[in-house]
């Protein structure tokens, strides 16, 4: 059981899966984030201040990464 | 061996640095301005000196080894262990610990448990932060005896003498600052060295082609995700459970020397952007660290017969006057970045945590200030001192590993709970991170008998994370729960000022 020997049957390919699946979990629960919590400390808010942007820019490099890998 | 051009780069870039981190100097008037800068870092600065942190000599060294004897998987250490952790950091817990104005990681841990935890904590830290500045002059060692012929000594003695002196002087601000620019110059003599390989390989695709023709052991080298039976250290169970979902959070998470910059933020806006700005530039250290151990494996016309001699023969080989000395001052640039934040967090875990908690509670503000200074002094020696330790493991990064194994898992265990629980108590607290500690220790001493790869650390760390875990909400049941209005800016969800109610715990049952 230490050594996961239950998850031996699944393939590099199904793993993979489990990690884009993963970044995109990640992507939702981001968009879930509400608005105020993410200008909080702005005087005044502009598009770029919109820090869900940046982090689904992140995932999306990261998940194009493990895409091609 | 280096010419007079790489000379003249190298000297150009130490004497630079050190008088950059010295210009900071005049911003230090007080114990928040040394060790939180004054509170006033932008996220530019801190997302870079995050990135200038982690990556060093032993990325250089260590990853370019470990990408030369098992591939790409290597990586999975900067884009897994880094953007989902960090992501989480942002939006989660350092917004709790910005607001509270915490100087230190522990202290979250002394407002929400007890001082006992703290303590436990943040020596526990200590620790780590002395033997790993240990570790990182080692491979410094390493490496300039590899280019310059120089005594491991020699290098080390140089090297503490520069970053000493600015770190000493100008605290956090010269930390940051002086990181920024680092990074830079790491993305750029990093960059030389990828471009030129490709340049020597044949580009992208006769790298691929190269290697891959090496023969049947090499066949997984650009492979990510590994199979539960691979012989590497980097199986995708142990990257999936142990990396990603402990090491990554423990380290980005509850690291001083990571997200101490990030509670030293202008604003609460800039503590979250800072952490998404590291995770972005964290996306492109593979091609600075990894991609050079897989062209040593084409370039190199004798395989070294260790992964950590790759890097520096690569450079010895392949890199023309002046862009040696270009690489040799990126290299010495993640060296200095590293250790300057492991000396004024360590100094910032000591004052704040043990000397101004436990030692001298009502000094003034000059005397802690000055405290910080001798302990930063104080950790640059032992560091120093505990080099030839480090010599004793295979691979270097392998070494930083197994430190960090230890006690990730139950640290994050104590995070986690802490943030998400209100439930999670004191004595719950304590006994799951030392419980999760023996477990460690003792996987550790057996894995020999328990794990069939040769370095389990990611399972030592997983498997640690949910004992500690286990122990910490089962004791946390049975023990009395924490006063509910000791937990509001504690714990998501529920707000409030932690700084009016936050008043550190002694154990009691």
């Amino acid at each position: 059981m230490l050594n996961f020997d239950w998850l031996s049957g699944v393939s590099p390919g199904a793993a993979k899966m489990v990690f884009l699946i993963m970044f995109v979990a990640i992507g939702v629960l981001v968009a879930l984030v509400p608005r105020r919590f993410i200008y909080e400390g702005v005087e005044r808010p502009r598009w770029w201040h919109n820090l869900k942007l940046w982090a689904w820019g992140v995932l999306v490099l990261i998940f194009a990464v493990y895409c091609i890998f | 061996m280096l010419s007079g051009i790489d000379y003249f780069i190298v000297i150009a870039y130490l004497a630079g640095i050190m008088l950059l981190g010295l210009y900071f100097r005049k911003f230090v008037h007080s114990s928040q301005d040394f060790f939180l800068a004054g509170k006033m870092l932008p996220f530019w600065a801190i997302g870079m000196s995050i990135v200038a942190t982690d990556i060093g000599a032993l990325d250089f060294v260590g990853l370019a080894g470990n990408a030369y004897e098992y591939g790409i998987a290597v990586a999975n250490f900067d884009w897994l262990g880094s953007v989902p952790a960090m992501l989480l950091a942002a939006f989660v817990f350092v917004p709790y610990f910005w607001r509270a104005g915490f100087y230190t990681i522990p202290e979250y841990m002394g407002r929400r448990y007890n001082d006992h935890v703290r303590a436990a904590v943040s020596v526990i830290w200590l620790i780590f932060f002395a033997f790993d500045l240990g570790v990182v002059f080692w491979a410094t060692g390493l490496l300039l005896q590899e280019l310059m012929n120089w005594p491991i000594w020699l290098s080390v003695l140089v090297t503490a003498g520069v970053v000493g002196l600015y770190t000493i002087c100008g605290g956090l601000t010269a930390v940051v600052m002086t990181d920024a620019v680092q990074m830079i110059i790491m993305f750029v003599g990093g960059g030389a060295v990828v471009a030129t390989g490709f340049w020597r390989v044949g580009g992208w695709s006769g790298l691929v082609d190269k290697v891959t023709a090496l023969g049947p052991a090499y066949q997984n080298h650009f492979e990510l995700i590994l199979p539960t039976t691979t012989d590497t250290p980097f199986p995708w169970t142990g990257i999936l459970f142990g990396l990603t979902f402990v090491m990554a959070n423990a380290y980005m998470i509850g690291n001083q020397a990571i997200v101490q910059r990030c509670l030293a933020a202008k604003n609460e806006w800039h503590a979250k952007a800072s952490m998404i700005f590291g995770a972005f530039l964290k996306m492109f250290i593979p091609l600075l660290t990894v991609f050079p151990g897989l062209m040593a494996l084409v370039l190199l016309k004798t395989p070294v017969e260790k992964g950590d001699e790759a890097f520096p023969s690569l450079i010895r080989t392949m890199l023309p006057a002046g862009m040696k000395g270009l690489l040799f001052a990126a290299f010495l640039a993640g060296l200095m970045s590293t250790i300057d934040s492991l000396l004024n967090s360590g100094a910032t875990l000591w004052t704040k945590d043990v000397y101004e908690r436990f030692i001298r509670k009502d000094a003034t503000d000059a005397h802690y200030l000055r405290v910080g200074r001798i302990v930063t002094a104080a950790l640059l020696l032992f560091g120093v001192v505990a080099t030839p330790v480090t010599g004793k493991f295979d691979t270097l990064y392998e070494a930083i590993q197994t430190y960090l194994s230890f006690f990730q898992g139950p640290l994050f265990s104590l995070l986690l709970l802490g943030i998400f629980w209100k439930r999670a108590t004191q004595w719950g607290a304590m006994v799951g991170f030392v419980g999760g500690l023996v477990i460690s220790v003792s996987f550790f001493l057996l894995k020999g008998n328990l794990f069939t790869i040769e370095s389990p650390f990611l399972y030592i760390s997983w498997w640690s994370f949910v004992i500690a875990t286990a122990l910490n909400i089962v004791v946390s049941l049975r023990t009395t729960p924490p006063p509910p209005e000791s937990l509001h800016g504690l714990v998501y969800g529920l707000g409030g000022d932690p700084k009016t109610n936050g008043v550190t715990r002694s154990p009691e049952c």
